[in-house]
């Protein structure tokens, strides 16, 4: 034992020196220290880029970090309750105000006031989120996205579908086509209520192209519910008429992600006739397919979702650059905010994704597959009333998530459930 | 004195966060808020708890599902499978060393890949248990085991059983492997069968063994997040939500830390009237030896 | 079950056909899901779910180190090694205390001893950040160490308890007669005794260290000190997973615990034995 007790000491003093000697080596260097932590799958691309601004900025060294998203957001949280976290930080469309509020985010009025970024901060898209009632800016709006659907041409051509559905009901109707004439799945959506689920954007869009919202403004300045749980009952019932009827699987009640493998290992295989997605999974879709199957002809197109009587409507989404109140080189964190947000970044490193910059977004060739998008963008609206409100985004989309769960299930009754959201956002508002 | 080192990491490990955790209770922290603290509010944290419609539910498949389930079923096939292990059969064919190996893998497999290896097993479209059920014709349609009501709670047990069987079993084995060859031969002679064998000899020696896996499993299980979570997390719905992942939801997904610090305590102070409880009626003798 | 009456003769019964049966699908049902794994990880990406087979690669090995996968297998193993070795020793002192001496309080210390294992881990996160914030512990190796002993030493001191309550105590007074201090009674009599407790006890450990997940996300958060298991889970992106990689960093941090297990799997049977005899 006391060999053994002598190793481990030894074992613990030399941790212990390693550690001082990478903390006085840190004094005593030059450089500026940056961490930016970025959380998509292009981090390789991103160092490249990030070496790049190193080269042009000497004196600033940048550590990349990353997080999963689902993860992102209460750790950073955690971290300004106690004064850490990285300098830069890669954050969603609807958070910089609450986290700005909540002491975490540098207001970067001051900046923008000084330089002109990238032709004026209004050349932007959707800055009003990123901006509170008092006027304190606590983002730079980096890239944007949002939904659409993706048909399998081929299928709908078997199903005898000409003319792409414009509506709910003949979406509905499309689907059910496919799998009655070539027994495909239709339209397979995730249907599942875990956190960061889809069923919360499908749920909205359907609201809101009918007119109705969860939160609106309201006549006297605040905010009101924008929907009757009859409403929400009937949303219920429609989408859970697609697994009822037979022609979305089953196994759509477990699963949550647009990016699940049932549903894409189902488009590649030519299995499943409607889906739905974001534009960087869609490029990563056309990517396996054109892998697997080289030189055939691409089956996919896009269209946007159905309109109902205020036509048709999806939320814009998109993701934020934000600098860390407790930050101790702003000034160089500011110089790495406006390196990513230039033109360059977009067309060699981060391909994936559209630039939150109405400039930039004109100059994009979306090309056929991605027309869907584009369209789809012109007719995208901000979360708006429910970003302003008191209300939390991010707890709704999971209550909601799995109240509609609840009800496909059956364990309550789709009037049950319409009554438990307007509950629940009444609870939220307050 | 030598105890120090233990109870120092004990105490600022354990202690201060349960005192944080119970102070928090009665506030209405929020993540959003850490710096600045929560409001006090008082036993309404845990009066919403009792008066939320989901608490039943919540109760019945923490205690029900999660915990007495699978804590019967592991006891039951562990004795079952270390008869097995133990048999004369497998000495016979020479099979015990590699069976028993064979148990060491589930056990040594980090409950992550477990639960992914699973789900693919089980998935509609690719995983080898429904096309074993559809090539022999026990269905005509491939099962959805994780969106239907009825299949998914056996889903997570078995995860549950197969990660942990081999830690019940050997525990069993080693026990049986230590019951004295006189106790039965004396059975014999009195003209004693195999079964009568089991119910009154070898079932009342693994009685110590027993008392202690089941005070073990039950308060792992019981306190036990990942398995749910992360095969189902809570779904489809709210179905499978157990107490740990709604504390779980509520503070690391709705931000209400102090609701959530406030069921955190009450599943303490759950496991804390059980162990009590345990200790009086069932285990008074064997721990008494040590205390 | 013991049976006394041994058979000479290889006479294959229908009992034997029943329980060969058993045996064999028990086999099946633990071996499957580790061997899918294994099997997942060779195939190319992408093709796991598609009955396709893609062929035989090592791709998914060579890009998931070529990543810097092997430097979290590092991490992994230096906090791990460190915290079971430090923790299997104050477990056994202190079992060892707990066994042979009584002191005022003695109950109480039990008590805070098992307490800590009577709550959801989950709740702890939030005020140990906050406490390893304020102690500069983010992103250190000695914090990590520092958690994973807290979360072994309960099960292990239990552990050792049971091992050492087989061990009688006129061992200790015979040794004390002959002069030995409580340290030389500790190290010359009782830890030979105690060997293969000691052995399941770290096994045991180790195992929990190497598979955490919840305590490593919360604070590590520099890639160049993660774990493990925060690598296998990156590999889940938002929009998708490259399985592939996913199934190799699996069996990469599967293998390592086999290997260990392996060696040593006659010992626990035994350890446990002496554990579960005496309760």
């Amino acid at each position: 034992m006391k060999s053994k007790a002598l190793i481990l000491l030894s074992g613990f003093m030399f941790v212990m020196f390693v550690m001082l000697a990478g903390w006085t080596s840190n004094l005593f260097s030059a450089d500026i220290k940056l961490v930016f932590r970025f959380n998509d799958p292009e981090a390789k691309e991103m160092r490249e880029a990030l070496d790049v601004f190193e080269k042009n900025n000497p004196g600033i060294k940048v550590e990349l970090q990353t997080i999963a998203w689902g993860n992102s957001r209460d750790q950073f949280l955690r971290e300004i309750a106690v004064g850490e976290g990285p300098d830069v930080v890669h954050i969603a469309f609807v958070w910089p105000k609450d986290m700005g509020n909540a002491g975490g985010l540098r207001p970067l009025n001051d900046y923008i006031k000084n330089e002109n970024i990238h032709g004026g901060f209004d050349t932007f898209v959707a800055t009003e989120l990123t901006t509170n009632e008092k006027g304190d800016i606590y983002g730079i709006p980096w890239t944007t996205d949002t939904w659409a659907l993706v048909y399998n041409k081929d299928l709908m051509a078997q199903a005898g579908i000409s003319k792409y559905p414009t509506s709910w009901p003949e979406l509905k109707n499309a689907s059910k086509m496919i799998h009655e004439k070539t027994g495909k799945t239709g339209f397979g959506f995730p249907m599942g209520s875990a956190k960061g689920n889809t069923i919360w954007f499908l749920a909205n869009y359907y609201w809101w192209s009918n007119g109705k919202a969860l939160v609106k403004y309201d006549s006297n300045g605040g905010y009101k519910v924008g929907i009757t749980e009859n409403d929400i009952a009937e949303s219920i019932e429609y989408f859970h008429s697609y697994v009822k009827d037979g022609h979305s699987p089953e196994l759509m009640l477990s699963i949550s992600t647009a990016s699940d493998p049932a549903i894409i290992e189902a488009l590649l295989s030519g299995e499943q006739g409607i889906a739905m997605m974001p534009p960087n999974m869609l490029r990563q879709l056309v990517e396996d397919f054109e892998t697997r199957n080289p030189g055939k002809a691409l089956p996919f197109v896009t269209k946007i979702f159905p309109g109902g009587s205020a036509g048709s409507k999806t939320h814009l989404g998109g993701r934020t650059l934000g600098i860390n109140s407790h930050s101790k080189n702003p000034e160089a964190s500011w110089k790495l905010v406006k390196f990513l947000t230039s033109e360059i970044i977009f067309e060699k490193f981060y391909t994936k994704q559209f630039p939150a910059q109405k400039v930039l977004l004109k100059n994009i060739t979306f090309g056929p597959s991605l027309k869907g998008y584009a369209e789809q963008l012109a007719l995208a609206r901000s979360w708006g009333a429910y970003a302003d409100s008191p209300a939390q985004i991010g707890s709704m989309w999971n209550k909601v998530g799995r109240i509609f769960g609840d009800a496909f299930i059956g364990t309550i009754s789709s009037n049950e459930a319409g009554m438990d959201v307007i509950k629940m956002v009444e609870k939220e508002l307050k | 004195m030598m105890l120090a080192p233990m109870m120092a990491v004990l105490i600022s490990f354990y202690l201060y966060p349960t005192f944080y955790n119970l102070y928090n209770s009665f506030t209405d922290l929020s993540l959003l808020g850490l710096k600045k603290g929560g409001a006090y509010i008082g036993f309404d944290n845990y009066i919403r708890l009792f008066q939320d419609k989901a608490f039943g539910r919540l109760l019945w498949n923490t205690f029900f599902w999660l915990t007495f389930v699978s804590v019967s079923l592991r006891l039951v096939l562990g004795i079952l499978l270390a008869l097995l292990l133990n048999s004369e059969t497998l000495k016979k064919f020479k099979l015990t060393g590699i069976t028993r190996l064979s148990l060491l893998v589930p056990w040594a497999t980090p409950a992550i890949v477990a639960v992914i290896a699973w789900r693919f097993m089980l998935d509609p479209r690719e995983g080898i248990v429904n096309q074993i059920l559809l090539s022999t014709g026990m269905v005509d349609q491939p099962i959805a085991f994780l969106s239907k009501i009825y299949t998914v709670w056996p889903v997570i047990i078995i995860i549950i059983i197969w990660n942990s069987l081999p830690l019940v079993t050997m525990s069993y084995l080693a026990s049986l492997q230590s019951i004295p060859e006189t106790l039965y031969e004396a059975a014999e002679i009195d003209g004693a069968n195999d079964l009568q064998k089991f119910f009154h000899i070898t079932l009342p020696q693994l009685m110590p063994t027993t008392l202690v896996l089941s005070l073990l499993l039950v308060v792992w299980t019981f306190n036990n997040f990942v398995y749910v979570w992360l095969t189902t997390a809570a779904g489809p719905g709210s179905y499978t939500n157990v107490l740990a992942t709604e504390v779980f939801i509520r503070g690391f997904i709705d931000f209400e830390l102090g609701y959530s610090s406030a069921i955190g305590m009450m599943m303490a102070a759950m496991m804390a009237l059980f162990g009590m409880f345990y200790y009086h009626y069932l285990a008074k003798k064997e721990f008494s030896e040590i205390i | 079950m013991a049976n006394i009456h041994k058979k000479k003769t290889l006479n294959i019964t229908l009992r034997d056909i029943v329980l060969l049966t058993i045996t064999g699908i028990v086999m099946i049902f633990m071996l499957y899901p580790a061997y899918w794994v294994f099997y997942g990880s060779f195939k190319k990406s992408g093709s796991l779910f598609s009955s396709e087979s893609f062929g035989f690669t090592f791709d998914n090995y060579i890009k998931l180190f070529e990543s810097g996968f092997g430097n979290y297998i590092l991490n992994s193993l230096f906090i791990c090694l460190l915290a079971v070795s430090i923790s299997t020793v104050i477990a056994v002192v202190t079992a060892y205390i707990f066994s042979r001496k009584n002191f005022r309080g003695k109950k109480w210390v039990m008590s805070t001893v098992l307490a800590g294992q009577m709550f959801p881990w989950i709740i702890l996160i939030t005020p140990l950040f906050i406490m390893f914030a304020s102690l500069g512990l983010m992103n250190s190796y000695t914090g990590m160490v520092f958690i994973y002993i807290a979360i072994s030493i309960p099960f292990s001191i239990y552990l050792l308890l049971g091992y050492l309550q087989s061990i009688p105590k006129e061992l200790d007074e015979a040794a004390t007669i002959d002069g030995c201090s409580t340290f030389q009674v500790l190290w010359k009599i009782i830890y030979p005794l105690i060997r293969p407790g000691i052995v399941a006890t770290a096994t045991y450990s180790f195992i929990l260290c190497w598979s955490d997940y919840l305590f490593a996300l919360a604070f590590l958060t520099k890639t160049s000190v993660k774990t493990i298991p925060l690598g296998l889970s990156q590999l889940f992106g938002e929009y998708g997973a490259d399985w592939g990689a996913v199934m190799a960093a699996s069996a990469v941090t599967t293998l390592p615990v086999l290997l260990l297990f392996l060696p040593i799997q006659s010992k626990i049977a035994s350890g446990l034995a002496s554990a579960s005899v005496k309760g």
